[in-house]
């Protein structure tokens, strides 16, 4: 499958006990932003991530790689930074009441469905609505259907995805986290329309 | 994928914070000292409220932090050094203040109470499936490993590191989810496989005071040192309990009559313990007691019964048996034939067959309490992976830590 090729460096991971990076300060050239991934169960909400993770070869680049937080650089063409903190959640209905825990202080959230299961495309429809209820008004919002690659069993057309991101003033995009895709096309939009803080 | 992490009891936490200890004992920064000082005692002069408790602690953390950055001792000082000196500062203020914040409303213990009792019921019989964990992230030593380390979160007064301990549970399951997704039979699910893996932890852990401690990391972890992946995992935490406060039939896989039954056994089970402490121990007592079997055998039973719950019951038959060979039987009807009895027997006949069935209906539902709260939690030996981020420091050195002075 395309999300269990290669593992990421072991020690990429370990939290560096005393360092100042968590403090550092997020000035107009270098964002710090928390991502987080809402969508069902088996989306391959986790898999476009570890694509976008992995992907990456700047070496200057810290990355950080769990099963379920990642962290990721990237530059952009105007020589600034994005430092992308992702939250992934448990997309199982019971855990549902849960996810407001996680996108309180989210600065984006990227909404992930199946194109070959209407069933998510509905389920990310509701997280969409309780996005629009109860998260921060600012944030930056990404429909992402997923699984393009899988072609001959769409079920969710993308002109039926792309309607409702417009309606819902969402950025929209198709990836394959398995042929990598539209992965890192995704992050860098969303990291074009992110706020800036007023530079000084 | 086990990266061992040295586990010395020198931890760089317990250096910087006697470094943080040696510099406060320098007379140049007898001002910084004063203001410590003033804001512990001036702590005493509120009322508990944890809200603004929380956040007159934040606001002197900060307002520290600006006299340590100008303060010559720390002139020139990188910004990791002031990170550690904060370390240091928040670990002594806490551990000062630790019995005035740490679960500091009635309301805290009763929550700790209830979320504890709700545990130790669902630990009767709750079973991976009943969260739908895939039998590959099944793994005995991982979630024991997982289990001991959010165990210890009560072990220690400061924020950070009780958060250390959720950083390491949290960090077991995280390398036991990227195992299993090395073995190619399974795709990584992310926070799919991890939250249900962390609510199964912290079931079978049953973390002392988890409500208490959560809300006291929350409040009194620095600000800036709660984002990113710890507060990613403290998260987590804090749905874990939240999904097991507010758990009901139809939260797991479980037939709902079945998941109510359970229950209801579950809180029968509990009571026992209250109302006699210790069924093997009581049993023992009692023997020996009514019976003067001897020391001999007593002690023999109750060193045996270390060994092990199911050993320790059989022993407990074993010693019956020999109670009965010792002192003839309490129960003297066993030999008698119905035409030997008379209508006089009637009233102790009664009264025996009273006592049998309360002894075998208290042995029945303490052993069930007992063989689903201890055994399934009580054989581990060894441990894995240790993968974890630091060693908090023994219990040794964090008392010299508690009541160390400046």
């Amino acid at each position: 499958m395309g999300c269990s090729s290669s593992l990421p460096d072991r020690n990429s991971g370990r939290l560096s006990g005393l360092n100042s990076e968590n403090s550092g300060a997020t000035d107009a050239k270098n964002l710090r932003v928390k991502l987080v991934l809402l969508g069902d169960s088996g989306v391959g909400k986790s898999c476009i991530v570890l694509r976008f993770v992995r992907g990456q070869f700047d070496p200057t680049s810290k990355v950080t790689i769990g099963a379920s937080f990642l962290s990721q650089t990237i530059a952009l063409q105007d020589s600034t930074t994005v430092k992308f903190e992702i939250w992934d959640t448990a997309g199982q209905e019971r855990y549902a009441a849960l996810a407001p825990l996680y996108y309180r202080g989210a600065s984006v959230a990227v909404v992930v469905y199946d194109i070959t299961s209407p069933e998510s495309f509905q389920k990310a429809q509701y997280w969409v609505k309780e996005l629009q209820k109860h998260g921060s008004p600012d944030m930056v919002m990404a429909l992402v259907g997923n699984k393009a690659d899988l072609l001959e069993n769409r079920e969710v057309s993308d002109q039926d995805g792309m309607e409702y991101a417009e309606k819902n003033r969402m950025f929209f995009i198709e990836t394959s986290a398995k042929t990598a895709d539209n992965i890192n096309q995704l992050f860098e939009e969303i990291a074009k329309r992110l706020p800036r803080p007023a530079s000084s | 994928m086990e990266t061992a992490t040295a586990s010395s009891s020198s931890s760089p936490a317990s250096i910087s914070f006697y470094d943080f200890l040696d510099r406060m004992r320098n007379p140049a920064s007898l001002d910084l000292v004063r203001s410590i000082k003033s804001f512990i005692v001036s702590f005493s002069f509120y009322a508990p409220n944890p809200e603004s408790d929380g956040k007159r602690v934040q606001d002197f953390f900060l307002s520290m932090e600006t006299s340590i950055r100008d303060h010559p001792l720390w002139a020139g000082a990188s910004d990791e050094e002031i990170d550690c000196a904060m370390e240091g500062l928040e670990k002594y203020v806490m551990t000062k203040l630790f019995s005035r914040a740490f679960a500091c409303c009635p309301d805290d213990l009763r929550i700790d109470q209830e979320i504890a009792e709700k545990i130790s019921m669902l630990q009767t019989f709750l079973r991976p499936e009943h969260l739908d964990i895939p039998t590959i992230l099944r793994s005995e030593s991982s979630w024991l490993l997982a289990e001991k380390e959010l165990g210890k979160i009560n072990a220690h007064k400061a924020p950070r590191e009780k958060l250390l301990c959720i950083m390491n549970c949290c960090r077991v399951i995280n390398n036991l989810l990227l195992n299993a997704s090395m073995s190619e039979k399974h795709v990584l699910a992310g926070a799919d496989d991890f939250l249900p893996v962390l609510i199964y932890v912290t079931i079978k852990a049953n973390p002392p005071q988890l409500h208490s401690n959560l809300k006291f990391i929350q409040l009194y972890r620095r600000q800036a040192k709660l984002t990113s992946e710890a507060a990613y995992y403290f998260t987590n935490l804090v749905s874990a309990k939240s999904f097991i406060v507010d758990l009901h039939a139809k939260s797991l896989s479980i037939d709902e009559i079945e998941f109510e039954e359970n229950m209801q056994v579950a809180k029968l089970a509990n009571k026992v313990p209250d109302e006699d402490p210790c069924p093997t121990r009581d049993g023992e007592d009692g023997l020996r007691r009514e019976t003067g079997v001897g020391t001999f055998t007593a002690m023999n039973f109750k060193e045996r019964s270390n060994s092990g719950l199911q050993y320790s019951f059989n022993n407990l038959f074993e010693l019956a048996k020999m109670h009965m060979i010792v002192t003839g039987s309490p129960y003297p009807f066993m030999q008698a034939e119905a035409r030997d009895l008379t209508v006089g027997d009637v009233e102790r006949l009664l009264r025996l067959y009273k006592d049998v069935v309360d002894k075998y209906t208290n042995l029945c539902t303490a052993y069930r309490h007992l063989a689903s709260s201890k055994l399934e939690s009580g054989h581990f030996k060894g441990s894995t992976a240790s993968c974890c981020y630091e060693q908090p420091e023994t219990s040794v050195s964090r008392q010299r830590e508690d009541g160390a002075d400046i």
